[in-house]
């Protein structure tokens, strides 16, 4: 909504010396944020009225006239011109050099200047009414036909923004900021506020004083519940004009594009105080009867370019004895326009539920001022603030009219909320206590009545705030506090008592598991959407027979949401080979699946949602990255304080090398799965000249440690002996078989390289390891380290066919 | 016998005396004082002299050779001294050899420090899961029947479930409330907890607007407190996350879920809240909405609006990350680009 400041100061008398810049910010605090204050007059500068004293021809060219014209300064000056009404004593508005226009109304504005015209000096321009946004105004048939301002009170240099009453500053503020408060969608709505915030009186809105004897026009409603009044005035001496400038330009600041007199009327009524109104042509209504209704089946309405619009019973119409004429409160059809024939109307102020009007322009998906305004709820209470504003100005811009009938059919008021609010809950929920006389003006201001009884107020809400927005005591206490400011309450501290501590171990563990992966592992840590895009689900190979998929998904192929992190991970490995060859990623996210899982409460039966943990290592040597991502998930528990998790080769993950995967288990279940991308995969998925390492956990089946736990252990008092061992063995014998049959005769067994090359006899392998022994309670001689070591080579030479490498 | 001594005095402290390093040395060493030194040469000849020449000449050998050794330590001494482990000067311009670390997320790390924050007065961490219902995402939170946030086009529904209602209609949640009413159903009063997570708007994306976005939400209720108590909280944090006091305004605003509700902007940290292209030109950016807890959402809560009450306040962690480091573009968070997050270590 667009609100003009010069409109709110007929209303209100603000305080002096306050800026346009302190209203918006002081509005912003306490009622409904400005996005935006305008200075309308800014795009006028240097645009004034000129008189042409003389219009003579262009020496060099036929369509160009030099027009001497009096613009107000010390001598006329000469200006060429192509318009085709030029006249000699035309009053007509000129663009002096500096000026910003738009060159034939279209694009971005352009800066005069004193240029020559086919060698003929032109001291600015004689505009067209689209060139220097005057189109509201004067409307023009012909790109060539300039402004005349012929009829205007105007003299030659006055500025033209005086002339159109554009010397205003327009508030600008966004519409869904507004949708909770019907009362603020008119310039008399911001106004009361202004008058709380400011503390100063509120003007009345004018009256209109009509003839109670006037004979009644017909109206009928029969939808009782969706139409709670209906005032229908019936007026003679109507016609198509134009309306005046100063209405014309409070239309143009608020938005709204003038079309004729009593169309502008209609809106500039709803644009002042919130009221829409609708103007019938009275000889289109067939039967002077006018009739509210529920539309009939198959009903169709005409609409002024000869469509119609199909209805359904639940959409409520405004009909004559013979059709519908009208969607209520959401827009007209043929028979409500006003055309060049018109002479008289039937002027309808009336009100509709919020939810009829909600529902029908849901269907229609099209919002219009009127329906906007209903939408919100408006109190029934306003139809009176309708008619006598729009009567006032009707009598006003045609006075030679006559209200020949008029019925005000009244079935439903807006009765007003009455509350109860207690001085003791103001005090504790506001933090301190305000002073009685203080919230009296407050409240009164903002057109509540109350009356204060031992210790509590009972609060009776204007209708205007009664329609749903004010109905508690803590919307009345609200109130108190916005006017107040919010910032004007001193920040209170908040105590605390520590009866428990804070353990949270699951959240500790989501944590360390983030740190180590990023801090001690080199890992990126990234967040993907929820939706995945379907190519790299097929990609990654994963099942969707229990996915989920989204009703209107932001794109048609990510309709799927996630049901691993695989497909999200793949498409980021992707995006990142444009710039990098080695990286690695993880992300911790939740991911879905059909299923049952009711966290709350037994009738809401959620999909299954597990939080899992997923990495990935991008690098050339295939080997290298599958044990390092090994690496990573065998030091997670030591290094996370987690209870611990096995790898074993039990079943192939769908997207997994076949020769290199393992699973991830605890307490003999599978928790998760590592492993190399398959080729297959890599290649569906466009993952070129690397190879990648990908890891997936479980993360709800991870235990955390509820503290440290592994136990100290005394340091040896003995040296331990340490020695390497290089064997050879059948490339078959798994490292595991090799620990196995050493580990009982050593203190420490590890594994140190493994090597096939050149030196190593074919289908061998070499294994070097390293031993550590010890002998309890004494310092070993060589002679024993030396039967040591061999019972430990006899015995690898036994169970694994291992013989010592000889360098 | 005597002069040809005294010239290997002479000769061997000048060659101790010319020495280059502690290699030289321990050939000159040997030279010198070895059992194939010249001196010991001399001793060897000795034979043929009388007792008294042998008793002088010996002592005056043994005190070369004492000599000798003392030179040659004091030589090493200064060798060592002037030592350097390098054969040869380095370029110390040169950088340092890198330390490799990735790095969190930034929203993460903020989420940390948040987390940091509000463990300190006594918050819990609390998290509700993605995927949620109408009726704890809308139902309990006092949106109106119609509210537009119900829509198709404003929030995210699971295919088939789209046409049906209440606890059956499942959605990404739209925002981070619904937990609020999940954990005090299930805990209870008084609570005081955080609840951090992503949520999900059906939107236009553009550089200010994003479909998935993480937010922070914390929930104070108790008795007694008033909704002014906020301030304090939300300062606390903004000084926490920025380092300094970081100006702010508490504006009115309005939440089907608060009465009253306010917004909270703090001042533009990119223009200093002179007004620039990332606060739309007015010196404030909108980070936290919140609000007193209205008493509809309390009761599907399951407790006594009157005995009960307190405030939300809610994090746009996106937004104050751009703010922290001057971001321009929040659909960078969800792009997984290495380009932008290893700017982040």
């Amino acid at each position: 909504m667009r609100v003009s400041l010069n409109e709110i100061k007929k209303y209100v008398d603000l305080p002096n010396n306050l800026s346009d810049k302190q209203i918006a910010y002081d509005m912003t605090l306490r009622t409904v944020e400005v996005d935006e204050v305008e200075d309308v007059s800014k795009k006028y500068h240097d645009i004034v009225v000129g008189r042409i004293l003389e219009v003579k021809k262009h020496p060099n060219a036929d369509r160009l006239r030099i027009c001497i014209t009096d613009i107000g300064e010390d001598k006329p000056v000469q200006i060429v011109c192509g318009g085709s009404n030029l006249y000699e004593g035309e009053y007509v508005v000129v663009s002096k050099p500096g000026a910003e226009v738009v060159w034939h109304g279209e694009g971005e504005p352009v800066k005069v200047e004193e240029t020559k015209m086919r060698g003929e000096t032109s001291y600015g321009m004689i505009c067209a009414s689209s060139e220097v946004y005057l189109s509201d105004f004067f409307p023009s048939t012909d790109e060539t036909e300039i402004i005349d301002l012929k009829g205007i009170e105007c003299k030659p240099g006055d500025n033209i923004s005086d002339i159109v009453e554009m010397n205003d500053t327009v508030l600008e503020i966004d519409n869904k900021s507004l949708s909770n408060r019907p009362d603020l969608w008119g310039h008399y709505g911001i106004a009361r506020e202004l008058s709380a915030i400011y503390n100063v009186p509120l003007k009345n809105l004018p009256k209109y004083e009509l003839d109670r004897n006037l004979p009644e026009y017909h109206v009928e409603i029969q939808e009782i519940e969706k139409c709670h009044r209906y005032v229908a005035v019936e007026i003679d001496g109507i016609y198509e004009k134009e309306s005046p400038i100063w209405m014309k330009s409070l239309l143009s600041k608020a938005g709204q594009r003038p079309i004729n007199a009593i169309v502008d009327i209609t809106n500039y009524v709803m644009m002042i105080v919130g009221q829409p109104l609708h103007a019938f042509d009275r000889t289109h209504v067939s039967g002077e009867k006018i009739i509210v209704r529920n539309a009939k089946e198959n009903e169709e309405l005409l609409l002024l370019d000869n469509n119609t619009s199909k209805l359904t019973t639940d959409d409520l119409v405004i009909c004559d004895e013979n059709a519908a004429m009208a969607l209520a409160g959401i827009r007209g059809g043929k028979k409500d326009s006003i055309l060049p024939d018109t002479k008289g109307i039937v002027l309808e102020v009336a009100n509709f539920s919020a939810s009829t009007i909600r529902k029908t322009g849901k269907r229609f998906a099209e919002k219009t001022d009127a329906s906007i305004r209903y939408e919100k709820g408006i109190d029934t209470q306003r139809v009176d603030e309708g008619v006598n504003l729009a009567l006032r100005l009707i009598k006003e811009i045609f006075p030679d009219s006559k209200i020949v009938k008029y019925k005000d059919t009244y079935p439903n008021e807006t009765n007003k909320n009455k509350i109860k609010i207690s001085e003791k809950f103001l005090d504790k929920r506001l933090g301190k206590k305000i002073p009685r006389e203080q919230i009296e003006q407050i409240l009164t201001s903002l057109g509540y009545e109350l009356s204060y009884n031992n210790g509590e107020y009972e609060v009776i809400v204007p209708t205007w705030r009664s329609t749903g927005d004010v109905t508690i005591k803590d919307d009345v206490m609200g109130d108190i506090a916005r006017i107040l400011s919010f910032d004007s309450f001193e920040a209170k501290p908040i105590n605390i008592t520590i009866e428990q501590p804070i353990i949270q171990n699951d959240i500790t563990l989501d944590r360390r598991i983030r740190e180590y992966l990023s801090y001690s592992c080199d890992f990126y840590e990234i967040y993907t959407y929820p939706w995945i895009d379907e190519k790299y689900i097929h990609t990654a190979k994963i099942d969707t027979t229990s996915s989920l998929l989204l009703a209107t998904p932001p794109a048609p192929e990510l309709a799927y949401l996630r049901s691993s992190l695989i497909p999200g991970m793949l498409e980021a490995i992707v995006k990142n080979l444009r710039y990098y060859d080695e990286f690695k990623l993880f992300e911790c996210a939740e991911i879905y699946q059909k299923g049952d899982y009711r966290p709350s409460s037994k009738d809401e039966i959620l999909p299954i949602q597990d939080n899992y943990l997923t990495g990935c290592i991008v690098g050339k040597d295939a080997k290298e990255i599958f044990y390092e991502a090994k690496g990573i998930i065998e030091n997670m528990t030591r290094y996370c304080h987690m209870e611990s998790i096995k790898l074993e080769k039990i079943e192939k993950p769908a997207w997994a090398d076949k020769n290199a995967y393992l699973n991830i288990t605890k307490d003999n279940e599978i928790i998760g799965s590592l492993g190399l991308l398959s080729v297959q995969t890599m290649t569906e998925s466009k993952i070129k000249r690397t190879n990648v390492a990908i890891f997936e956990i479980n993360f709800d089946k991870l235990v955390p440690y509820n503290s440290r736990t592994n136990k100290y252990e005394r340091l040896p008092e003995l040296p331990l002996v340490e020695k390497d061992l290089s064997i050879l063995v059948d490339k078959e014998v798994s490292w595991k078989k090799i620990e196995e049959s050493v580990k009982s005769m050593a203190k420490e067994v590890e594994f140190i390289d493994e090597y096939k090359g050149n030196q190593i006899p074919n289908g061998k392998k070499s294994i070097t390891l390293k031993v550590r022994i010890l002998n309890e309670g004494t310092t070993m001689t060589s002679e024993q380290i030396n039967e040591k070591m061999n019972t430990i080579l006899n015995t690898l030479d036994k169970e694994c066919g291992a013989t010592l490498r000889t360098e | 016998m005597k002069e040809k001594l005294e010239e290997i005095k002479t000769k061997g402290l000048e060659k101790i005396e010319n020495v280059k390093n502690t290699e030289e040395l321990e050939e000159v060493r040997k030279e010198l004082t070895g059992k194939n030194s010249t001196l010991s040469e001399v001793l060897k000849s000795m034979k043929s002299l009388s007792p008294d020449e042998k008793k002088s000449i010996g002592m005056l050998a043994t005190e070369i050779k004492g000599v000798f050794a003392e030179n040659i330590n004091h030589k090493e001494k200064e060798l060592i001294a002037s030592m350097s482990v390098l054969k040869e000067p380095i370029d110390l311009t040169i950088p340092g050899k890198k330390v490799t670390r990735g790095a969190l997320h930034p929203i993460t790390q903020m989420r940390y420090d948040l987390n940091d924050a509000f463990l300190s007065l006594g918050f819990e961490v609390y998290s509700e899961d993605d995927i949620s219902s109408e009726k704890y995402a809308f139902d309990n939170l006092n949106f109106a029947k119609e509210h537009p946030a119900r829509q198709s086009m404003d929030t995210y529904w699971i295919k088939g479930t789209e046409e049906k209602e209440g606890s059956e209609r499942l959605c990404l949640r739209p925002h981070l409330t619904g937990g609020s009413v999940r954990y005090l159903q299930k805990h209870g009063a008084p609570a005081r907890f955080v609840y951090p997570g992503g949520a999900y708007r059906n939107e236009t994306t553009d550089a200010r607007h994003e479909r998935a976005f993480v937010q922070y939400e914390a929930l104070i209720v108790d008795k007694d407190i008033s909704f002014s108590s906020g301030m304090v909280l939300i300062q606390t944090i903004l000084e926490k996350v920025f380092g300094r006091k970081i100006n702010t305004r508490m504006r009115e605003g309005f939440f089907p879920f608060t009465e009253p509700g306010y917004e909270i902007d703090m001042e533009c940290l990119v223009c200093g809240g002179k007004g620039c292209k990332v606060c739309n030109h007015n010196g404030w950016i909108e980070v936290m909405p919140g609000g007193v807890i209205h008493p509809n959402v309390l009761k599907s809560a399951g407790l006594d609006s009157e005995e009960w009450t307190g405030f939300y306040i809610n994090i746009g962690l996106d937004r104050l990350v751009m703010m922290r480091y001057g971001v321009d573009d929040v659909r960078l968070f969800h792009s997984t680009d290495l380009r932008f997050l290893k700017q982040f270590k």
